[in-house]
């Protein structure tokens, strides 16, 4: 049985750089922790998802939400993503 | 002991509160202002409890209460424990409708927000969200 993968929503606008570097440390550290497979990355344009951005929370870019509750506000250093990925691996 | 109350005559209000004396003389005439204190010479004097009634009376009608709503809410007000019970439904009814906008508010105000900030962000490549629209 397949184990359910957490969702990870990256909230971005058009054209902004923090945000393109935001999903890329994503990336990297779920490939650093070797837990990829647990989760499923996305990428939320504002502009064209803006209601549900705003229901989230989300007030400014880059934003990061797992399983639809935001985790954290801004573009996140490595060792921050690191906690808060094992934290989230941890609650499950 | 010094007299820390004040009262305020007619044409010292619409500074105050943006009322103009004809306005602050029909509200009495329908009964939405009670009980004005006069001088000896009969000019009108308004007292701390009656701005704070006018003050409601102006958050109410921005909210677009009617007067009549306006004049049974002030009853409410005036004695919340003795009010009939069509006007605390009234009140009920009135508290919703301002809980629904307040929702309605916030979330206006935080998409409002998101979008400045979007564009304070991007300072240093240029807005956008703005570019975009310029384009069109």
């Amino acid at each position: 049985m397949t184990p359910k993968r957490s969702n990870i929503e990256i909230f971005a606008a058009p054209g902004c750089n923090k945000c393109s570097k935001a999903k890329k440390r994503v990336e990297k550290v779920l490939l650093e922790m070797n837990v990829a497979e647990h989760f499923a990355v996305r990428e939320v344009n504002i502009v064209e998802e803006l209601d549900y951005a705003v229901s989230l929370g989300v007030l400014t870019t880059p934003s990061i939400a797992i399983n639809g509750e935001l985790v954290y506000a801004a573009l996140p250093a490595e060792s921050v993503l690191h906690k808060i990925l094992a934290s989230h691996l941890n609650g499950k | 002991m010094e007299n820390k109350l004040k009262m305020h005559k007619i044409g010292e209000l619409t500074p105050l509160l943006g009322l103009s004396a004809d306005t602050l003389r029909y509200y009495e005439k329908i009964g939405l202002l009670t009980h004005i204190n006069r001088t000896n010479s009969g000019v009108r004097i308004y007292s701390d409890k009656d701005i704070s009634r006018l003050k409601f009376i102006q958050r109410a009608q921005k909210m677009n209460f009617s007067l009549a709503e306006i004049k049974d809410l002030l009853k409410m007000r005036e004695d919340p424990q003795h009010a009939r019970k069509e006007i605390r439904e009234l009140t009920h009814h009135k508290l919703s409708e301002i809980e629904s906008l307040l929702n309605d508010l916030t979330t206006l105000r935080n998409e409002l927000k998101l979008l400045v900030n979007l564009c304070a962000g991007s300072k240093e490549d240029g807005c956008p969200i703005i570019e975009g629209i310029e384009e069109k």
